[in-house]
């Protein structure tokens, strides 16, 4: 379902965005604002406390997402209600931590349950086979990551337990807007088709519309969160920010 | 090399840090079969950290609590703690791998002084993660860095302890991969880390038994020592897993209720820093803030092998508060002329629920660090 809608988008521009931020009610507008403006997925973070994966921007807006009360039961109470009503895959992306403590396979079931249609975890074990036959036993998809630092033979590993689509990050680095890419992007992607028949997307960095194009030239689709989110933090009206710099990006 | 301890352990990190892992597991693996390394580590050990540091009896804290009390003066290494005995064998192994870049994170700030002075010794670049709330408890470590010609970075995020400063460690990791070496000061992390820091430590647990051997003539009954981490505690503990030897890790009990850092006695099992093991966190597994008194121990996660070997029951972990950390600082201080770290003072102040139902037993204590960073504390407390 997620392969097929990043396939079918003619701009097929994934947003992120932190759930709870301002708040849970607000994320749902906002969820359903960028799904109306063409998004053809949509990832939505739970915030965690310790983001070691996540650059200036996001850290606070997990911070601003906990310090207003965000819980896990409130969480899943609107996860279905979002999913229900906006016709695009949603996908959760959360640290490991959260759904260990739920017990792995009761979240896994929970986040299926509640209609999402994938699930990314940037810290998976190593071998994470585990979790991939949990996840493709209830029919959700895994998507993992592939960094600029994973060879080729690690990456074949990954490929073997993803789907939906696989997730390249752009950067050596954590999540945050940055000036500009690096040159090795086009090869990385390329190399990483080259594996696989599932959707490349990238993301990590991205917040112009000409990184947007010309990232859209190599890949199936890209990924923005830090500054779509960083919208939603600087703005009395976070919905209707967001939606004009999504539409800024894709417009 | 295993990767897990039973079920605690692993690598839970981010895409990018696992090329990085198995490069320095390997690394590690041939470093240790390599002679010029260890004979190098060796040489560093005895003329510049000052080893084997000594087994010192206690004999008016002995007859203090009606036990055979004796220390290891992990106090005594060059630059206060037993930290240095880790930075020194992950510098050789830095260098080792041409890496010139050092980043570290720090708590008391012990574990910064140790690799800012390592790094000074070789020559090479150090960059400190180091909660501003740490900044300000253990200033004199501040500037000792700084004199070192480390630069020291404060971290605002969260708690601005060392949980804080890991994390802050982990992003500069993962942002500067190839050029960066990342010495993490204690048994927690993602593995290699836990069996590399246990085995760059495990000198003061091969050092006690023999001493206490040949000054006694028999085992102890008892290895005590304090838990933040738990690197000094698994370099003691090392030597004695598979002897009839108790072994008791004490762990920070804070202002008690709710205000600690007692992540085995209070934890459940989850993924911090890349490892699992027990943690302090919520119902939704949100990690929770911690408080102790000691900056050292004021953490809340733990080593992968310690939550193993409170699971198997090998070694118990129990609690000392603040107030008992503070009393036991001037207790040694009084009864031996020995000023420990706060941290250290944690282990010592266990001397007297152990007592209660041991009297007369012989018992090891890892003082794994000196007191004079924590003057202003102490003071600040009234003691
Ligand atoms: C003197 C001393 N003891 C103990 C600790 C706690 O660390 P670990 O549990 O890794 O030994 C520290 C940490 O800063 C320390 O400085």
């Amino acid at each position: 379902m997620i392969a097929r809608s990043i396939r079918k988008s003619s701009y097929p521009v994934i947003p992120y965005i932190t759930a709870g931020l301002p708040d849970l009610d607000t994320t749902g507008k906002i969820l359903g604002a960028l799904a109306a403006a063409g998004a053809p997925a949509m990832e939505v973070g739970i915030p965690f406390s310790d983001p070691t994966a996540d650059g200036p921007v996001l850290q606070q807006a997990s911070n601003l997402a906990l310090n207003a009360g965000f819980t896990m039961d409130s969480f899943f109470h609107n996860l279905i209600k979002w999913c229900s009503s906006i016709p695009m895959p949603i996908i959760v992306m959360t640290y490991i931590n959260p759904l260990i403590r739920m017990g792995m396979e009761r979240a896994l079931s929970r986040i299926k349950d509640s209609g999402v249609s994938g699930i990314i975890i940037p810290d998976l074990p190593r071998d994470a086979s585990g979790v991939y036959r949990m996840c493709s036993s209830m029919g959700l998809d895994l998507i993992r990551l592939i960094a600029p630092t994973t060879g080729r033979q690690r990456a074949k590993e990954i490929l073997s337990q993803c789907s939906g689509f696989v997730y390249a990050v752009s950067v050596m680095g954590v999540t945050g807007p940055r000036d500009e890419l690096p040159d090795g992007l086009v090869k990385q992607v390329d190399s990483i088709k080259e594996l696989t028949s599932i959707p490349v997307c990238v993301g990590f960095g991205v917040s112009k519309k000409a990184q947007v194009n010309g990232l859209l030239d190599v890949a199936d689709g890209v990924i923005v969160g830090s500054y779509l989110v960083s919208n939603i933090m600087s703005s009395p009206d976070p919905v209707k920010a967001v939606t004009d710099a999504y539409m800024g990006l894709v417009g | 090399m295993r990767a897990y301890f039973g079920e605690f352990g692993g690598q839970y990190v981010a895409e990018t840090l696992l090329p990085a892992l198995e490069e320095l597991e390997d690394a590690f693996n041939r470093a240790c079969q390599d002679k010029r390394f260890n004979n190098e580590l060796v040489s560093l050990m005895g003329d510049y950290v000052g080893r084997p540091t000594p087994m010192t009896h206690a004999k008016r804290l002995s007859e203090h609590f009606g036990l055979n009390v004796w220390l290891k003066r992990e106090d005594l290494c060059h630059t206060g703690a037993h930290k240095i005995n880790n930075a020194i064998g992950q510098i050789l192994l830095a260098r080792f791998m041409g890496k010139k870049r050092i980043i570290a994170e720090t708590g008391a700030g012990q574990h910064g002084v140790a690799t800012a002075t390592a790094c000074a010794l070789f020559g090479l670049e150090c960059h400190v993660y180091m909660g501003e709330e740490d900044i300000r408890r253990q200033h004199t470590n501040v500037e000792r860095m700084r004199l070192l010609g480390a630069e020291v970075i404060p971290v605002k995020a969260g708690s601005a302890t060392l949980k804080d400063a890991v994390s802050e460690a982990i992003r500069d990791w993962i942002s500067n991969v190839d050029t960066t070496y990342y010495l993490l000061g204690s048994a927690v992390g993602p593995h290699p880390y836990p069996t590399m820091v246990r085995y760059f430590q495990s000198v003061i647990g091969n050092e006690a038994k023999k001493q206490i051997l040949e000054k006694k003539g028999s085992l102890p009954d008892a290895v005590i020592a304090c838990v933040g981490g738990g690197s000094n505690a698994i370099g003691i503990f090392s030597a004695f897993v598979d002897d009839p030897v108790e072994l008791i890790g004490v762990e920070a009990y804070g202002k008690g209720d709710g205000m600690h850092a007692a992540s085995i006695s209070f934890g459940t099992p989850g993924v911090l820093h890349g490892a699992y093991s027990f943690l302090l966190q919520d119902e939704d597994g949100q990690v929770l803030p911690t408080h102790s008194i000691a900056p050292g121990l004021d953490y809340p996660g733990v080593g992968p092998e310690h939550s193993w070997l409170s699971a198997t029951g090998r070694a118990s972990y129990v609690l000392v508060d603040d107030k008992e950390a503070l009393d036991a600082y001037a207790l040694l201080n009084r009864l031996e002329g020995i000023n420990p770290a706060l941290e250290s003072a944690h282990a010592i102040a266990y001397l007297a629920t152990y007592a209660l139902r041991n009297k007369g037993k012989t018992v090891i204590i890892n003082l794994s660090g000196r007191g004079d960073k924590d003057l202003d504390i102490v003071l600040e407390a009234g003691i």
